[in-house]
């Protein structure tokens, strides 16, 4: 973005007005930290300043950081050199931390609601007041209706200590992390169940020879290590096949783009799979010495032929041709992505990431350089401090949420099982949330549902940095110190070259914010939780490091982060015992075969967009993270609202230029609350429009992300659940654009074939 | 004399506006100024198929600097000293100048008017007067110079995700910048109309660097109408505004 001088100008005195009402409290001073080279606060910039390691969590790849400080505040945030995957290096959103830690919206003390819920007034009151509060409605509540009438719903590192406190609790809704059930379940659940362990995104991009993305935006999703392997990989000549219904920014750097028809991705795979197996491209020894079920998978696949495929993913024969054949002649050296945010469709997720999964084991890419990799086990020692125990006298609840998923416990209550039985008292009630590092209304598909329950329950509370729209619901809102302020567990990295290191603070928290450990241990002593005896942050974290022969002192002393050696990849000659139940890689899943789900994946159609809509996808901008970052005063200045990406003759068919601003409605009649501007460009499929996720803050607390921009959120309204898992879907949703107060119909230039039934809008 | 100068390689940059956000912290640059930042360009046809691409940007540092040529400040005589070898130059300068020494476009901030030719002349909009300030001063990139002479990199190069920026002196023939811009073809920022030796160098596939210059390489010869005023007029401006907050 360009401003001429007058806008400039114009916006400046914003910025000044701002920054004056701002002052950090007196005494205010950075924390004891390793002793850093020589300190001199009067060199310019961030040189001569204190350093002192953490790790980031401006997003949740967590990258290692050093903290600069002067003076007591933090002036500058670098990757930690000792670090083997990002070194000095931080992305945008990192180095923008200190916009994090000084934003004078954040939460200052503990709050009590005044308002209406959802309107986020709040009185200030003590600590003691806001736990005893807390603790006092979490007993009632659990009396009353039974210890699964209190749900959590949680995510990031801070998180995993309230987790216990609802566990101690007794209740079976303690980690619903939305981020499983929104985002990385089908994934996680589909790699695990093919080879036992997580090894969904360990791929080895930077040593491979030819690199496949489903959907993956890397770059424009900046999780930092992972986009230097793919650019190294590039620039040692990897090639790349990018499948998107879009002309991401990887399409850009690819060899091959296939801009698939969205929902169709399964067919393209179960072709690809069919094709190496009838032409022999498969690794037949690793098969044969390694994998189970090749019969099944043989027969199961026999009726998905390449023509087939091409029809139904719209692409061009010759195009998937030369893709698969790519591939097939690099193996094994081939990164197949796992792909990461896998909600989308609801039905068939699990499926599709099974079928890379597969693909992969066919091509042998596994735990070789370039494939994917196990992850290195590291045995890192428990501090019993912070674990609580369920009580021993609590039974589940006979109707359990996790009933009608089979594999759902591997992940939590399903967040819209509990949103349901909040809002309908059904199968159990659930009367009391506590909401943690999670902005579930701006992360839930169908955010009317959640404030719907939200608006029924007794009582309601969160634990937060920033007042975002779903803090705004509570009735008690405690300040949460931030990364830079606080420490978690020790952080082991299990990659190619894994590291242990610790977050800690850079600096102490401000105003009234605590750390996790300290507000989870005040809440443990409250309810009588047998659990959190340790007394300090350092005690814990030297337990858990005491077992791998450190201490946090140690860590220090190497700079915050020790390497250790990894063992990524597979001897040929020696046999590997993969940890599902047969001992091998499952391209026949017995897991799924016993609880009736299809042991081999199949072909399920997604249902196309009615006449006269388009599909509506999302995505991520580099510089922002989820709905997190919107009111970050720098990245908001980077990026203050996204654009809609709209096909070209579409475009131009429905009269629409480059930054013309419309309404978006969906097929339920939700509209956008605000205009959005369209980019009009040949990068993008006709039956699909684009628009990046996180924007349109409805917190009016938020002062720089209020109102900005549209929300892809509150136009997802129509989900589906995974069957596996109770996963919500997050592509299910269409759209028309309105333009001058006049709804245009979105024309069809790529006819649906007749095996794709189409969505019907129900007449009301 | 040395020569700074910086290859982007678009190969690499996957538009992630890293660098911007280091030069903002690294050096407080106020919202919504900016010293260093990234365009995204296309998607879009070019000759050679589709084209989304980056446009990470800065101040050129050029060989024949504008902005210096319209500072109205009266120049005065200053000492430069290189470093390698000890010999030093004396050459008159303004407020803004090119040093001798080192090829770099800097800004003495004691002796800027304030009046803003030099934002108006740059044809890169890469300078930018910072209305923050009682009184106002130009301001830009400058290579980071301050951390260049504590045998730093500049804050954007060691942030960069991708290793995509390339620092170096291209009058040394071992370096690899120089490499990059005559081995290579790395390209800087020029047109028919504007070519004043700029210092930064993109590199990249076919298709990406004809988005590139069709998008941001510079036409208008903006230098050319700038009227800088005189000092007496900058001084009672800035009376006044001093006046208007009071
Ligand atoms: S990718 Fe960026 S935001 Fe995420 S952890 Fe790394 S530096 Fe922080
Ligand atoms: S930091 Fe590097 S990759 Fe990111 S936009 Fe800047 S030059 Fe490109």
């Amino acid at each position: 973005m360009k401003l001429n001088r007058r806008q400039f100008l114009e916006s400046a005195g914003i910025a000044t007005a701002a920054l004056a009402a701002w002052k950090i409290p007196k005494g205010v001073l950075a924390s004891p930290a390793p002793a850093a080279s020589k300190v001199a606060t009067d060199l310019p910039g961030s040189l001569g300043a204190k350093e002192v390691p953490s790790v980031c969590e401006m997003c949740f790849w967590r990258c290692p950081i050093i903290g600069k400080v002067k003076n007591g505040r933090i002036v500058k945030i670098e990757g930690n050199p000792k670090s083997p995957t990002n070194g000095h290096r931080v992305c945008a959103r990192g180095n923008s931390g200190i916009q994090l830690i000084y934003d004078p919206d954040r939460l200052k003390y503990p709050m009590k609601r005044v308002g209406a819920r959802g309107e986020g007034k709040w009185a200030r009151i003590s600590w003691k007041e806001a736990l005893d509060e807390i603790a006092y409605n979490m007993e009632k509540t659990r009396k009353k209706y039974g210890p699964s009438s209190l749900a959590l719903f949680d995510h990031g590192a801070s998180a995993e200590f309230y987790r216990q406190i609802f566990k101690g609790m007794g209740t079976e809704n303690y980690t619903n992390e939305p981020a499983f059930f929104q985002c990385m379940g089908a994934v996680s659940l589909a790699y695990v169940m093919t080879y036992g362990y997580k090894i969904a995104e360990r791929v080895d991009m930077s040593h491979s020879k030819v690199m496949l993305f489903f959907g993956t935006h890397l770059g424009e999703n900046a999780h930092l290590a992972q986009v230097r392997e793919y650019v190294t990989g590039l620039q040692n000549g990897a090639k790349l096949i990018v499948v998107d219904p879009r002309f991401s920014a990887p399409a850009n750097k690819a060899d091959i783009w296939l801009p698939i028809r969205p929902g169709t991705d399964t067919a393209l795979l179960l072709a690809w799979i069919n094709y190496v197996i009838q032409n022999d491209l498969y690794d037949k020894e690793f098969v044969q010495m390694h994998c189970k079920g090749f019969n099944e998978l043989k027969e199961g696949v026999k009726g998905y032929s390449m023509e087939w495929a091409a029809r139904i993913c719209d692409l061009k024969l010759h195009d998937i041709k030369k893709a698969i054949d790519m591939l097939a002649a690099s193996r094994p050296h081939v990164a197949i992505h796992s792909g990461r945010h896998s909600a989308w469709y609801g039905r068939g997720d699990v499926q599709r990431h099974r079928c890379l999964a597969i693909l992969t084991a066919l091509f042998g890419a596994v735990a070789v350089p370039g494939g994917i990799y196990f992850p290195t086990s590291v045995d890192l020692g428990e501090s019993d401090c912070v674990e609580c125990e369920a009580p021993e006298d609590v039974e589940e609840p006979e109707t359990s949420l996790k009933d009608n998923y089979p594999f759902a416990s591997y992940f939590g209550s399903p967040t819209a099982e509990i949103i349901r039985a909040t809002r309908t008292g059904k199968p159990y009630p659930i009367k009391l949330w506590g909401i943690a590092g999670v902005n579930i209304i701006h992360t839930i598909s169908n955010p009317y549902e959640t404030m719907d329950a939200l608006r029924k329950l007794d009582f309601v509370f969160s634990i937060e940095i920033l007042p975002t729209e779903s803090a705004t619901w509570a009735d008690i809102v405690l300040p949460e110190a931030n990364y830079l302020e606080r420490y978690d567990k020790v952080y082991v990295n299990h990659d190619l070259t894994p590291y242990v290191t610790v977050r800690q603070p850079v600096v102490k928290p401000l105003f009234e914010a605590k750390s996790p450990f300290w507000i989870a241990r005040e809440m443990a002593k409250r309810l009588k939780l047998d659990c959190f005896h340790c007394k300090s942050e350092e005690e814990y974290l030297d337990e858990e490091l005491e077992d791998i022969d450190l201490s946090l002192a140690k860590l220090n002393k190497e700079g915050g982060l020790v390497r250790l050696k990894g063992h990524p990849y597979r001897d040929p000659n020696k046999p590997i015992k993969f940890s599902t139940d047969s001992g091998k890689i499952e391209l026949f899943s017995g897991s799924f075969d016993d609880e009736d789900m299809d042991p081999i994946p199949k072909f399920e159609p997604i249902l196309a967009p009615p006449k006269g809509y388009a599909r509506l996808v999302y995505g991520r901008v580099p510089t922002h993270t989820f709905s997190r970052t919107m009111n970050n005063l720098w990245l908001h200045n980077e990026c203050p609202e996204p654009m809609l990406w709209l096909n070209k003759e579409v475009a131009e068919k429905m009269g629409i230029k480059y930054g013309d601003r419309v309404v978006i409605v969906n097929q339920d009649g939700y509209r956008s609350a605000n205009l959005v501007k369209v980019k009009v460009t040949p990068g993008i499929r006709p039956d699909t429009v684009y628009l990046p996720h996180g924007f349109g803050s409805r917190s009016p607390l938020l002062t720089k992300a209020y109102k900005q921009g549209v929300s892809d959120q509150f136009l997802i309204t129509r989900y589906i659940l995974d069957p596996f898992f109770g996963g919500s879907s997050h592509r299910t949703d269409f759209v028309k654009l309105i333009k001058d107060g006049k709804t245009l119909d979105i024309p069809e230039l790529r006819p649906v074939p007749p095996e794709i039934p189409r969505f019907e809008i129900k007449k009301v | 004399m040395s020569q700074y100068a910086m290859v982007i390689d678009l190969h690499r940059c996957v538009g992630c506006h890293a660098c911007a956000l280091a030069c903002r912290a690294e050096w407080n640059v106020p919202v919504p100024y900016h010293r260093s930042w990234v365009e995204d360009l296309g998607p879009e046809e070019t000759s050679e198929g589709l084209s989304y691409t980056f446009f990470p940007a800065m101040c050129n540092h050029c060989d024949h600097p504008v902005c210096v040529e319209v500072c109205p400040a009266e120049p005065i005589e200053k000492e430069f000293r290189d470093p390698k070898t000890g010999k030093t130059i004396k050459m008159a300068a303004k407020a803004t100048y090119k040093n001798p020494i080192n090829g770099l476009v800097l800004i003495d901030k004691d002796r800027c008017l304030g009046c803003g030719a030099c934002v108006d002349a740059c044809p890169y909009g890469a300078r930018y007067l910072d209305d923050t300030l009682d009184k106002p001063k130009a301001d830009k990139c400058t290579f980071c110079v301050e951390r260049l002479e504590h045998g730093e990199v500049p804050a954007c190069v060691k942030t960069c995700p991708v290793d995509a920026r390339i620092f170096g002196d291209i009058t040394d023939k071992d370096s690899e910048v120089y490499r990059l811009v005559h081995k290579e073809g790395a390209k800087s920022l020029t047109s028919k109309e504007v070519n004043i030796g700029p210092n930064v160098y993109y590199l990249g596939k076919k298709k990406d660097i004809e988005l590139l210059f069709k998008k941001c390489a510079p036409h208008k010869r903006t230098w050319e109408n700038v009227k800088a005023p005189s000092r007496r007029d900058v001084l009672v401006a800035a009376i006044k505004k001093i006046r208007d907050k009071v």
